[in-house]
């Protein structure tokens, strides 16, 4: 007797989807071929240029210009086959009830055309080199059907974690993210299809630093709290930054970040909240708008005059904590203080701390004051006062 | 041409030379062939490069290096008979020394000439250079056979490729202008014309009536005198006056280029390469009044090995130049030469061809290895290696055009399996197969395609099945 093959019915229906997705804009490709004309996809431009910060909305949105990709056009010709090349592992994939991660599509579209030249010399061209372009040409796929990858059920390596008092069921499982042990779980790749069952918990606080997290977890915070604790570790991947935005939006948990204090802790809770440059197509469906950043913020560090604000830290702690800024902090700075969605007053302010006083913090510099410290006043207060910036 | 070393000795080889021409009359042979310096008879053609046997020269080297006499057969071309003479030269007299003489009736239908030497060579050392000759030769005598049996027992065989054979030089009389003083001088006494008018106009070409009274009303001399009686003052004032007057430039005729077609054919049947230009300039004067053409060929690519400098050929007067190649106005000319401009990288494929014709040569030295740096010899081989040069830029644009164009195509060509093969598998069932898909994308792209490219297109599209994907 063999089992009967085990079906998920959340897949079945993504991959239903996703097929249709395809087989409805390859038609349209080929009836571009049946009259005669080259063949040609047209997707928004991936580019700054084409970024949009969308004000209103607070979201980094893709603008309105377009790329022609055209199969014979000497310059898009590569780029059109490896678009063509993706699309039919992807179809392949969904068909055969696969989860390719990205890693697999580049490996399994990894191959040489050998070709004979007219003066009769065996030449090779591989489809592509580096991963760098199949996951490019990813990205273009995701743009021309419309879908995002993980709606195409593909994986990629995330490094997202949760643990809080929750209930959700992930494929045919309930998972209590409660009892989790010293351990958490590992936000799944695709968490638009995770169901939330219920939740007890009165905020979000999403840290950027793994080991912070794991402290916080074990010192009980979340529980004390009512919080539901998540790490990013480092950049956010998209299905933490698609797992946070669903909490927030859908079960109305505000959102609050802890990252370093410096360029790329900002850019990290500013991913999560209006989205990134190179994703900016998703940002409608991974950022988290109303996500709020906690600290460590520069007033934190040195105080604030202007409001009475006093530092977290005595002068003595400075001394030991704070880092001087390399000259890279410093670039970044300043590239993030052009950017739209940094010119409020109080990123003008914290950009402006930093420029003058060339410093930086990490969170284990404020755990290291003492877990306690970090725990039970410095994240509790600041919510409380509301000493946070949004 | 067959050289044996000698058996014995290793130094010594015998030159065996035969051509088919027409022969030598019997009374002649031993003067023409043995009389190492014939006067001039005031008329001037170019002289070197009517391929006579060079044996004059031979029968002085062979006397001066083996002391051997040289052996001659000739049978002329209205002749059955075949004459043999075997000579050398009394170096004391300037006379031919005829040791013995034959004839005999010949059976064969076979006229010409064949002499014999023994000479000293070494043949290693002299190896390449020889070689180099005979290429240099085959290059510029498209329409001759030559064949060459060398001491190794290798044969060189130039087989004829044109029929047509280049005008030969005409004989002309000299020119006013370039003429020297001792020259004149001997002139003077020997000419027949009773008046010094008369003497100037039958002597020289380009002079009529109206400007011989101009130039002797400028040399202050009689035009009735005998020239036979004309004082030391007289001939020197005459030489400067025949020097200073402006005559029409001297007539071209006396010269004999190898012609532009000629040596097109001759650098692509022996070079094989894949571009060949020739450029033959107009005549012009060096040095007051000797006139000389100038003629450069290129040959580009195809057999040819790339070096670091173009490889240079050079000839006067249709004879190749082996040595003293780094002295020569041509080595300049083509060192000088902006190669970069004209889309020529090196190490690059290049022959350049360069000849140099003229009633009189400007020798650096008395060797007749290189030709002296004369200002309008060198402007006439800078504009003809600029003019041929032109049409290989001309060339090699077209090239990397074309193949620019043939890279597009097979481009987009060898990505045509794997596009079709991805239209089909999404939209496979519904009745699409690669084939079809296939079909139309080579029917969009030649829709796309036109001329060169839509004849490329075509060229390419039957290596299509060729393409594998693995």
């Amino acid at each position: 007797m063999s089992k009967p093959p085990f079906v998920d019915k959340v897949d079945v229906e993504a991959r239903r989807k996703a097929i249709q997705a395809f087989r409805e804009r390859f038609k349209a490709l080929l009836e571009q071929l049946q009259r005669g004309e080259n063949p040609t996809l047209i997707l928004p431009k991936r580019t700054l240029a084409n970024t949009i910060y969308d004000e209103k909305r607070k979201l980094l949105l893709l603008g309105p210009e377009k790329l022609r990709r055209s199969l014979f056009n000497l310059h898009e010709a590569k780029k059109f086959m490896q678009t063509m090349l993706m699309a039919k592992i992807i179809y392949e994939a969904l068909v055969n009830n696969e989860y390719p991660t990205i890693r697999d599509l580049y490996y399994r579209g990894k191959h040489t055309i050998v070709f004979v030249d007219d003066k009769g010399r065996r030449r090779e061209e591989n489809t592509w080199d580096e991963q760098k372009e199949s996951d490019a040409v990813l990205r273009d796929i995701e743009v021309f059907t419309g879908m995002l990858r993980e709606e195409m059920l593909i994986l990629s390596k995330e490094k997202g974690k949760v643990v809080g008092n929750m209930r959700i069921r992930s494929g045919n499982d309930v998972i209590d993210l409660s009892k989790m042990g010293h351990g958490a779980w590992a936000i799944e790749p695709t968490p638009d299809l995770i169901e939330f069952i219920d939740v007890d918990a009165d905020f979000v606080l999403v840290v950027e630093k793994d080991a912070v997290f794991q402290q916080l977890h074990r010192y009980g915070f979340w529980r004390r709290y009512r919080a539901i604790l998540v790490t990013s570790a480092g950049q956010p991947d998209r299905a933490t930054r698609r797992f946070v935005r669903r909490l927030n939006e859908e079960l109305g948990l505000p959102v609050y970040v802890l990252t370093d204090a410096d360029p790329y802790g900002w850019y990290i809770y500013s991913v999560f909240k209006i989205g990134s440059i190179t994703l900016s197509y998703e940002s409608e469906r991974l950022a988290t708008p109303k996500a709020k950043f906690l600290g460590v913020s520069m007033t934190d560090i040195f105080g604030d005059p202007e409001t009475g604000k006093k530092p977290y830290l005595s002068e003595a702690e400075r001394k030991r904590f704070i880092i001087k800024a390399k000259d890279a902090d410093i670039k970044r700075a300043e590239e993030l203080y052009n950017y739209k969605w940094f010119q409020t007053r109080k990123w003008r302010k914290e950009i402006e701390i930093f420029l003058q006083k060339k410093s930086k913090l990490e969170i284990e510099a404020v755990a290291s004051k003492g877990l306690k410290f970090l725990a039970d006043k410095y994240i509790p207060e600041k919510i409380e006062t509301g000493d946070f910036i949004d | 041409m067959i050289v044996e070393t000698d058996p014995k000795d290793k130094s010594i080889c015998t030159v065996t030379v035969e051509d088919n021409g027409i022969g030598i009359p019997p009374q002649k042979m031993a003067e023409a062939l043995g009389k190492p310096l014939v006067t001039s008879k005031f008329k001037i053609k170019q002289s070197r490069g009517q391929f006579g046997l060079g044996a004059k020269a031979v029968t002085v080297y062979a006397l001066s290096t083996t002391g051997s006499p040289v052996e001659a057969y000739s049978s002329p071309i209205d002749s059955t008979r075949m004459y043999y003479v075997k000579f050398s030269i009394d170096l004391s007299s300037n006379e031919p020394a005829i040791y013995a003489l034959g004839s005999w009736k010949l059976d064969l239908d076979w006229h010409g000439t064949r002499i014999r030497a023994r000479i000293r060579c070494n043949w290693p050392y002299i190896r390449s250079r020889v070689l180099k000759y005979f290429k240099m030769l085959a290059i510029v005598t498209p329409y001759a056979d030559i064949l060459f049996i060398d001491p190794d027992g290798k044969i060189h065989h130039y087989p004829r490729i044109v029929d047509e054979m280049p005008r030969p030089p005409k004989e002309v009389k000299p020119h006013p202008a370039s003429i020297e003083k001792g020259e004149l001088q001997m002139m003077l006494k020997q000419t027949t014309a009773p008046t010094i008018k008369d003497f100037l106009i039958t002597t020289f070409q380009r002079v009529g009536e109206k400007s011989a009274m101009n130039v002797l009303r400028k040399a202050g001399i009689d035009p009735n005198k005998n020239p036979k009686q004309l004082t030391d003052e007289e001939v020197e004032r005459l030489y400067r006056a025949l020097r200073s007057y402006r005559f029409p430039a001297p007539s071209a005729e006396a010269l004999a280029p190898i012609g532009a077609k000629l040596i097109e054919e001759g650098l692509r049947a022996i070079l094989k390469p894949e571009f060949v230009t020739a450029v033959t300039r107009k005549p012009r004067m060096h040095s007051g009044g000797h006139p000389f053409i100038v003629e450069v060929g290129i040959a580009y690519g195809g057999a040819i090995e790339p070096t670091e400098t173009p490889q240079l050929l050079r000839y006067a007067n249709r004879i190749p130049l082996i040595y003293d190649e780094k002295s020569d106005v041509a080595w300049k000319v083509v060192e000088e030469f902006n190669w970069q401009n004209y889309g020529v990288k090196f190490p690059a494929p290049l022959v350049v061809l360069t000849h140099i014709c003229s009633t009189k040569i400007p020798w650096k030295v008395g060797s007749k290895e290189a030709v002296a740096e004369k200002e309008e010899i060198k402007e006439e081989l800078h504009l003809a290696l600029q003019e041929a040069a032109r049409r290989l830029r001309r060339y090699l644009q077209e090239k990397r055009k074309e193949e620019e164009i043939r890279e597009k195509i097979s481009t987009f060509l060898r990505y045509i399996p794997e596009v079709a093969d991805s239209i089909a598998t999404i939209l496979g069932g519904n009745g699409v197969s690669v084939e079809e898909v296939q079909k139309l994308l080579i029917n969009a792209l030649r829709r796309r395609v036109q001329g060169k490219e839509l004849k490329i297109l075509e060229e390419q599209v039957k290596n299509l099945s060729k393409i594998k994907i693995e």
